[in-house]
């Protein structure tokens, strides 16, 4: 059975195209997907991404327990702070990517994968004994809108909340009358909001924002934009950049893996040995050299030899081509500026390493 | 879309012109897909069978082979959408046809091919 969001009428009557992702019945766009791109990186857009997954961890041992099941240190982080980071299995592989927010002390929030909130769940059940704690999953509960794009913070103010959460910060506010929590997070490499309101109020929520925000020229935006605004930030999308045969130091990720962090953590040892040795593989951003599209599967090929697989790729409206991550082996001869090949239909067609992110990220600079 | 095209059921067309077809894609698929990106298209003088993947069409989200509604060799590729693939999308583009082939196909090649008005049918 699909699972619809509150706000799934409205899609509907929006015209929007639905498809099923991760169990729900989501809307992948609404007009066109890269009008819908270009909207988010020079005005404002509105997406329902009421399908996440939001858990609640409270209780005396939260803390412990916390950095028991992810490699970044909780105990730095500060009241209203969020982190980046992964759920990790015993091996060091990704269960899910995500994002844990200090709500205040012993009580976190965090923000999982609609496609993994039911193994993330699972896993944190099992690593709960001997700690005192309490697992909540509050998802169908909440619903989440992600307000994103340069027009963001003058909406936002527009709205009576002079001061914005800082980037990663969060903050209990009201948004018409309404209780939410908005934080300065998202998934496209653009300034922007998430923003998570009671079910019952969504509906209200998302019909305000999009009147308001019409002067800002707020559109609605749907998953197909999602995709395309997250590759182009070079940002993970789990089940295809990320899953639990890859450690976060072989997805790029050890910028959120500290190092003198002092509890033992699932996968600790492989992932304090890969930061030291490399991985088995390692991800890196490609540019197509031709006007072929590089997708998700295909294979990768250096000297005739298989090296590597497409994870993400697609075009980019922005830079006007087509671009990719993708893990190869850590070959000492390839680095930025290679050349190598991947197989598209039987032909092999060239694509150059290229830095990550592919376009310019314009969020963390935000207050 | 010209009313006297026959159409597959996956959402190909073949329109008959003197002696030569002109073969393309729906309106329906071309709604479908949404914005096409790219267009890959056979080299003039090859031949393909019915059913026979003979074009490659991405749109931003994935890629979709076209297959041929009858055998036939190529005669003539549109150009003009290789190089933008976006006139696809663009509704005051009348020229939205992929290739024109040369066909000996007989009835029985024809007989699984709907008439657009059935066509739009089967679609809604």
């Amino acid at each position: 059975m699909t699972k619809q969001t509150f706000l799934h009428d409205k899609h509907v009557k929006l015209g929007a195209k639905m498809v099923d992702f991760a169990g729900w019945h989501m809307p992948v766009q609404y007009s066109s997907i890269i009008e819908e791109h270009k909207t988010v990186r020079t005005a404002v857009g509105i997406f329902d991404v009421s399908h996440m997954g939001e858990v609640i961890v409270s209780g005396e041992d939260s803390l412990p327990f916390l950095n028991k099941i992810v490699p970044q240190d909780i105990s730095k982080l500060i009241d209203k702070k969020a982190v980046y980071c992964q759920l990790t299995n015993k091996n060091g592989g990704i269960i899910d990517d995500l994002i844990i927010y200090k709500l205040e002390d012993k009580k976190y929030l965090i923000i999982a994968n609609a496609s993994r909130i039911d193994e993330d769940l699972n896993w944190m059940v099992r690593n709960k004994v001997g700690f005192d704690v309490s697992i909540v999953n509050e998802s169908h509960n909440y619903s989440l809108l992600a307000v994103q794009g340069p027009k963001t913070k003058e909406l936002i103010q527009s709205l009576g909340v002079n001061e914005l959460p800082g980037f990663f910060h969060i903050k209990r506010s009201e948004l018409f009358n309404i209780n939410v929590w908005i934080s300065r997070t998202g998934y496209t490499g653009e300034d922007g909001v998430e923003i998570l309101v009671r079910n019952e109020f969504s509906e209200y929520l998302w019909d305000k924002l999009i009147e308001t925000g019409h002067q800002y020229g707020i559109k609605p935006i749907g998953l197909g934009a999602r995709d395309t605004l997250r590759l182009e930030a070079a940002l993970h999308l789990y089940g295809n950049d990320l899953d639990e045969e890859t450690t976060p130091v072989e997805a790029g990720l050890s910028w959120s893996i500290p190092k003198d962090k002092q509890d033992d953590y699932n996968g600790k040892e492989t992932i304090l040995n890969q930061l030291q040795n490399g991985g088995r593989k390692k991800l890196i951003g490609l540019k197509m050299l031709d006007r072929n599209i590089a997708r998700h599967g295909y294979d990768i090929y250096y000297n005739n030899e298989k090296i590597g697989v497409v994870t993400s790729g697609g075009v980019s409206p922005i830079r006007g081509d087509n671009i990719a991550l993708a893990y190869i082996k850590p070959l000492d001869n390839l680095a930025v500026g290679s050349t190598i090949q991947i197989l598209i239909r039987d032909k092999l067609h060239n694509a150059e390493i290229v830095k990550k992110p592919f376009v310019e990220k314009r969020n963390k600079e935000n207050k | 879309m010209n009313e006297n095209a026959l159409c597959t059921k996956t959402h190909e067309y073949v329109l008959e012109q003197g002696k030569q077809y002109e073969v393309g894609i729906t309106d329906y698929a071309i709604e479908q897909l949404g914005d096409i990106v790219f267009i890959e298209l056979p080299e003039v003088g090859s031949e393909f069978v019915k059913n026979e993947a003979f074009a490659t069409i991405e749109s931003v989200k994935a890629a979709s082979e076209i297959y041929m509604p009858i055998s036939g060799k190529i005669v003539e590729i549109n150009e003009q959408l290789v190089n933008s693939p976006e006139l696809l999308n663009d509704e005051t583009f009348e020229d939205k046809w992929l290739v024109k082939i040369e066909s000996s196909a007989d009835q029985v090649e024809f007989a699984d091919l709907l008439d657009y008005s059935d066509y739009k049918e089967e679609i809604e």
